[in-house]
C-alpha cells in the first residue's frame, strides 16, 4: 500500500490515480495522518503543496522517522521537503514557473532513467533547491535544459525519490512510466 | 405551441420563475411548489435527501436553484470572516411544477416602467486594487498560491424588469450556462459561460475557460487560437486550471477514467472566443452527490490555485460578502442527475440594489493596470443593459 501525505493541494489527487494504477493507495490530509495506515504503508509520497518545507514540520518528522526503512518520494513540494530534511535551502527562483512545460535532461547519475534523454515536463513551483547541495547517496538526475534547475533526485541507497516536476501532470509526456519505473525500483 | 405573450403573461403574473440556457433554446420553470432557503446549517442534510426512486421521472422530477459563495466555503471547510454583508440567501432551491421549453428568441415586450440609474460605484478603486495585487504577486512568489483572482464589486440603486434585462442580455451574448430567477424580492441574471459539473449516470464532465478574447472584424477562430497558443500567460493559466480540474474529478471518480477529451480549443461566441477544455470521469459507485458537490464547488477556474489556500488568502483580503458571485445555479434531478454552472457575469438585484461582481486573475506575470481594466470591460456587458 502507498500513504500519501496530502498538503492541502489542488493536484494531490492526480498523484493518487497515477498512483493507483499501479498499487493500493490512501492519502490523508498532513494535519490527520492516520498512525496504522503509516505503518502499514510500503511508500510514502509526499505530495505537492503551497507554502515552503519549513511550513510541515510533521511531514519532515515523518520522512525522518521512516528514511531508510520505507520508500519513500516526493512531488514538487514533496521534493523540497525531503532535502530540506537533508540540509539543502529552498529559496525563491528569480523566473517562476506555474503551469509551464519545460524539457529535462537525465544526466549520468540516475540508475533508473536513460541517461542522456530528454522529455517535456508539467512545472509548478515557485521555490528551488538552492545549490551546490551534497548529502550522502542523494544525486541530482535531472536537469531543466535551459535553467539547469534540479528537477529530480535519486537515492538508490535508501530508496528515496523526488521529482521538482509534476509526473502527474496532463503537461508531462509518459509521466506514469517516471512513476512506474520508481515504484518498481 | 408556445404563444407569442408567454412570456408576459407570466411576468404579468407575479409568479416567480427561472431560465436556464439549453443547447437548443430555453428552459422555463414556474409554479414553485417548494422554496427551500439554504444556510450553513441545513445544506448538508439538503444535500443529502434521498429522492424517492421511479421507473418514469417527470420532467419537473428536479430542485433548481442556486449555492453561494460562502455556503460552498463552509462545505468545505473554510470559514469566511466577519464581511459586509446585505443578509441576502446563502442559497435558495425550487420545486417547480411547470416547465415549458422556449426557442432561442425570447419575444418579451417589456412594458414596466424601468428607473434606472447608470452611475455604478465601484468598492475597490485603482489603487487599492494595486496594492491587493502587490501583496498577492509575494504570495505567488513564496509559493503560496499559484493563481489567484480579484474580485471587485459594482453597485447602484435601480428597480429593474430583470426579464427584460435577460432578453436584452440573450441578444447580445447568447452564453451556453446563462440563466435567470425572478422571485418576489429578488433577481438574478447572468450570461455564465461556465458549465462545472454535467452528471448522467455515472459520467461526469467539467468545461472549464480560461482564457476570454474579444472578437473583431480582424480576429478569426483560427487567428484566436493563435492568439492564446503564442499566449505565455494565458497558455499557464490555462494549463494550471485543468490539472486542478482533473484533480477534483480524481476525487470522486475511478482511477483511469479521468481524461481530457478536449485540450485548449476555441469556442466562438456572438462577442467573444474562449480558451476551453473538456474533462469527463466515471463516477465511483458509492460517491453522493454531496461528495461531488464538495469536491468541485466552488469552481477552481474563478478562484485560482491550490484551491484551500487560495480561498483563504481571498478570503482575509476581502471586505464584501460575494454573495451569489462564484456560486453555482443549476439543478439536481429526482434520478440523481446533475447540471451546474459557475455564477459569473451576473446581476444580483436584492431591495432595489444592483450588484455586479467581477474577477480576474494574477499570476506572476500579469500586470495591475492591465487586470484592473480587465475587470472593468468583464461588467461593462451587464453595466450597458442599464439604459
Amino acid at each position: 500500500m502507498i500513504y500519501v501525505i496530502d498538503h492541502k493541494d489542488s493536484f494531490t489527487h492526480n498523484v493518487v490515480h497515477q498512483l493507483s494504477l499501479f498499487d493500493k493507495v490512501e492519502c490523508d490530509d498532513f494535519s490527520k495522518i492516520n498512525k496504522s495506515k503509516l505503518n502499514k504503508a510500503s511508500t510514502i509520497v509526499f505530495s505537492p503543496g503551497p507554502g515552503s518545507p519549513k511550513d510541515y514540520p510533521l511531514s519532515s518528522k515523518i520522512y525522518k522517522q521512516f528514511k531508510g526503512k520505507k520508500k519513500i518520494i516526493g512531488i514538487c513540494l514533496g521534493f523540497q521537503q525531503i532535502l530540506f530534511c537533508e540540509g539543502a535551502n529552498i529559496i525563491e527562483q528569480n523566473k517562476i514557473y506555474h503551469g509551464f512545460q519545460s524539457e529535462v535532461l537525465v544526466n549520468k547519475f540516475s540508475k533508473l532513467f536513460d541517461v542522456g534523454s530528454k522529455f517535456k515536463v508539467g512545472r509548478y513551483h515557485s521555490l528551488k533547491l538552492k545549490e551546490p547541495f551534497n548529502s550522502e547517496n542523494f544525486d541530482i538526475t535531472m536537469r531543466c535544459v535551459t535553467s539547469g534547475a534540479a528537477m529530480s533526485f535519486e537515492n538508490n541507497v535508501d530508496k528515496i525519490y523526488g521529482f521538482q516536476f509534476h509526473p502527474e501532470s496532463f503537461l508531462t509526456i509518459n509521466g506514469k512510466i517516471l512513476i512506474k519505473k520508481i515504484l518498481s525500483a | 405551441m408556445i404563444r407569442e405573450n408567454y412570456l408576459n403573461r407570466i411576468n404579468n403574473s407575479n409568479k416567480p420563475f427561472a431560465i436556464y440556457k439549453t443547447a437548443k433554446g430555453f428552459d422555463f420553470y414556474t409554479d414553485f411548489s417548494k422554496k427551500i432557503i439554504l444556510n450553513n446549517k441545513n445544506i448538508n442534510k439538503f444535500l443529502n435527501i434521498k429522492f424517492e426512486k421511479k421507473k418514469n421521472y417527470k420532467k419537473t422530477d428536479l430542485l433548481i436553484g442556486f449555492f453561494g459563495y460562502e455556503l460552498l466555503n463552509n462545505l468545505i471547510g473554510v470559514k469566511l470572516p466577519k464581511q459586509k454583508n446585505i443578509n441576502f440567501p446563502k442559497g435558495i432551491f425550487y420545486k417547480p411544477e411547470t416547465k415549458t421549453i422556449l426557442k432561442n428568441n425570447l419575444v418579451y415586450k417589456s412594458n414596466y416602467n424601468n428607473k434606472i440609474s447608470k452611475k455604478f460605484k465601484i468598492n475597490i478603486n485603482q489603487n487599492s486594487y494595486t496594492k491587493i495585487f502587490n501583496m498577492f504577486k509575494k504570495k505567488i512568489k513564496s509559493g503560496e498560491t499559484y493563481q489567484i483572482k480579484i474580485c471587485t464589486k459594482y453597485k447602484n440603486n435601480s428597480k429593474i424588469d430583470p426579464l427584460d434585462f435577460f432578453c436584452r442580455l440573450a441578444k447580445s451574448n447568447l452564453a451556453p450556462e446563462a440563466f435567470m430567477i425572478k422571485d418576489k424580492d429578488f433577481s438574478i441574471i447572468s450570461c455564465s459561460p461556465e458549465n462545472l459539473i454535467t452528471k448522467k449516470g455515472l459520467s461526469i464532465s467539467t468545461k472549464p475557460i480560461a482564457g476570454t478574447l474579444r472578437k473583431t472584424k480582424k480576429i478569426n477562430k483560427k487567428k484566436a487560437l493563435n492568439f492564446f497558443r503564442n499566449n505565455i500567460k494565458e497558455t499557464k493559466e490555462h494549463n494550471m486550471i485543468v490539472d486542478m480540474e482533473r484533480n477534483d474529478l480524481s476525487k470522486i471518480c475511478k482511477p483511469g477514467t479521468v481524461k481530457l477529451i478536449k485540450e485548449k480549443n476555441v469556442e466562438e461566441y456572438k462577442d467573444l472566443y474562449h480558451y476551453v477544455s473538456l474533462i469527463t470521469g466515471m463516477l465511483k459507485k458509492n460517491v453522493k452527490n454531496i461528495d461531488i458537490i464538495k469536491a468541485m464547488m466552488p469552481g477552481g477556474s474563478v478562484i485560482g490555485c491550490p484551491k484551500i489556500s487560495t480561498l483563504n488568502l481571498l478570503n482575509k483580503q476581502e471586505k464584501e460578502n460575494r454573495n451569489i458571485y462564484t456560486g453555482s445555479f443549476g439543478y439536481i434531478k429526482f434520478n440523481g442527475d446533475m447540471r451546474f454552472n459557475i455564477i459569473i457575469r451576473s446581476i444580483l438585484n436584492y431591495k432595489n440594489i444592483s450588484e455586479i461582481s467581477v474577477a480576474s486573475g494574477v499570476v506572476i506575470d500579469s500586470n495591475a493596470k492591465h487586470e484592473f481594466n480587465e475587470n472593468f470591460i468583464k461588467a461593462k456587458a451587464l453595466i450597458d443593459l442599464f439604459r
